[in-house]
């Protein structure tokens, strides 16, 4: 899985970041959303997924690798 | 379709008790995603109940919080707070964003898991104060509200903005004139008092600068002239009314859903931890508080939504109370289920707008809820649900006490 974020999009809810703590964080100047881990180990992947699919700015996006 | 069902219903709809939403949400919905209503000052506005169109409302940039001409907008109430279009319309996007990279920051999900521990200890105290008060008179109610439900966001966003929880009596009574919808002559003076408060404290911030958010704010003055005093005040007071009622109120229709039905509370004492995280969301989901509709837009062009065309300048209440218990979305949308997965819902709203404070409310309810079954485990109601208050000539419903029995 590789997890990309639209800076663009983010709105800066931090979502994610509460959601997934090992593969997102929030930009300490703007809270814009941050991957920390862009291929998360298999153990993460429900966590990543619920990010995405919560994430009030649809702004995460999932690819299969 | 009759005359009646023709006429536009008037705002704030009743409804059965403090858990429940009125039915005439789902009856609109039933009757198109998109409904003409009258606000509760009587002005008219479209009223979205359809979760998809609540999303798409939300999402779509054509709808803000000015009006293109705001001495001609519906007005929703007279109360001093989200009674009328805010923000200048050539400038609200600009001031939107800096507002948000402001604040965004210093409410981030880092920021809060590090202050977990710490809410643990001021809830702590909470509970102890609860026993306390158990122990003074045994077998008499203890009133949640007054020792759990309010003070504990008061003193977690007083911490976090920098405000003295010592000056709480003066911004409680504060919060509740602004937000009080027939509130008119006395909700403003409320208001200006409010912003008189907040400018006194920032003003001492701006010579002895702390690590709070309206230090921040005083800061963002210093490079944006564009900021003024009064931008900063109304921000600020805003900040200490949602930072607080909001999440009080969860904690408060949290504590009624889980005591209504000893069953719900048994099966979340049993493991706290392991529930608390889905049991929260479903109360952020069921909590519905607003007593005028939803959240207010105005269109700033003319738009089509759900088969229905708005207006330029148009007043929108996007009705996130109703969203979330949309038969299309919720498989039985009314019943608390703890084990509701997936539960996307839009307590926190949706798109541009979404909740600042959602990772700081999401971390108190997280923490609030396992420490307060785990201390008072046998706790129930010491009245019926049916005897529980409904506030509904404030903004946002709640309810005024919660009587337990420890
Ligand atoms: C359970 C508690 C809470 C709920 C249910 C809640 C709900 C909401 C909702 C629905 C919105 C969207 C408004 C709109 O779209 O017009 C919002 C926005 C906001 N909330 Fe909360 N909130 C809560 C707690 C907090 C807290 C603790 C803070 C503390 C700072 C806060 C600060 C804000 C701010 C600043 C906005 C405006 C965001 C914007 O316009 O971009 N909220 N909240």
């Amino acid at each position: 899985m590789r997890v990309t974020i639209d800076t663009e999009k983010c709105v800066s809810s931090g979502q994610c970041a509460l959601t997934a703590p090992e593969v997102f964080s929030q930009r300490e100047s703007d809270g814009v959303g941050v991957v920390l881990d862009e291929e998360p180990a298999p153990e993460h992947h429900d966590l990543v997924r619920q990010s995405e699919m919560y994430c009030p700015a649809a702004a995460i996006q999932l690819q299969d690798t | 379709m009759t005359a009646i069902e023709n006429a536009a219903p008037r705002l704030p709809f009743d409804r059965g008790n403090a858990l429940e939403i009125a039915p005439l949400y789902a009856e609109l919905r039933g009757r198109a995603p998109v409904t003409r209503v009258l606000t509760p000052a009587g002005d008219p506005a479209w009223l979205v109940t359809s979760y998809e169109h609540v999303r798409e409302v939300f999402r779509d940039n054509r709808f803000g919080r000015s009006h293109p001409a705001p001495e001609q907008a519906s007005r929703i109430s007279y109360a001093a707070l989200l009674a009328g279009p805010s923000g200048n319309h050539d400038t609200e996007e600009r001031e939107h964003k800096r507002m948000r990279r402001v604040l965004a920051p210093a409410f981030s999900a880092p920021r809060m898991r590090a202050l977990g521990d710490h809410i643990k200890t001021l809830t702590d105290g909470c509970l102890d104060a609860m026993q306390a008060a158990h122990d003074a008179h045994p077998g008499e109610p203890v009133d949640l509200t007054e020792l759990l439900a309010f003070p504990l966001p008061v003193l977690v966003i007083c911490e976090l903005l920098g405000v003295p929880f010592a000056d709480r009596a003066h911004f409680r009574q504060l919060s509740e004139r602004i937000a009080l919808l027939d509130g008119r002559d006395d909700s403003e003076r409320a208001m200006h008092e409010f912003m008189a408060y907040m400018s006194g404290l920032a003003e001492a911030k701006r010579h002895d600068p702390q690590p709070d958010v309206i230090s921040d704010l005083v800061a963002v003055q210093a490079d944006d002239p564009t900021f003024t005093n009064e931008d900063l005040a109304r921000l600020a007071a805003g900040l200490l009314f949602a930072g607080h009622e909001t999440t009080s109120t969860r904690i408060a229709l949290g504590t009624l859903f889980l005591l209504s039905d000893l069953r719900r509370r048994d099966r979340f004492v049993a493991d706290p931890d392991g529930q608390v995280d889905r049991t929260v969301e479903e109360l952020l989901r069921l909590s519905a508080t607003s007593n005028t509709g939803g959240l207010l837009r105005y269109a700033h062009q003319d738009v089509e939504i759900g088969g229905v065309r708005i207006g330029r300048g148009d007043a929108v209440l996007v009705a996130t109370d109703a969203a979330n218990r949309d038969t299309s979305v919720f498989s039985d949308p009314d019943e608390f289920d703890p084990d509701r997965s997936p539960n996307v819902h839009v307590a926190f709203g949706h798109g541009a707008h979404v909740c600042i404070g959602a990772n700081l409310a999401r971390t108190e309810l997280r923490t609030v809820f396992p420490a307060l079954f785990r201390r008072f485990p046998a706790m129930r109601l010491a009245v019926g649900i049916g005897d529980i208050a409904v506030r509904r000539n404030r903004l946002a419903g709640g309810v005024e006490s919660v009587p337990v029995l420890l």
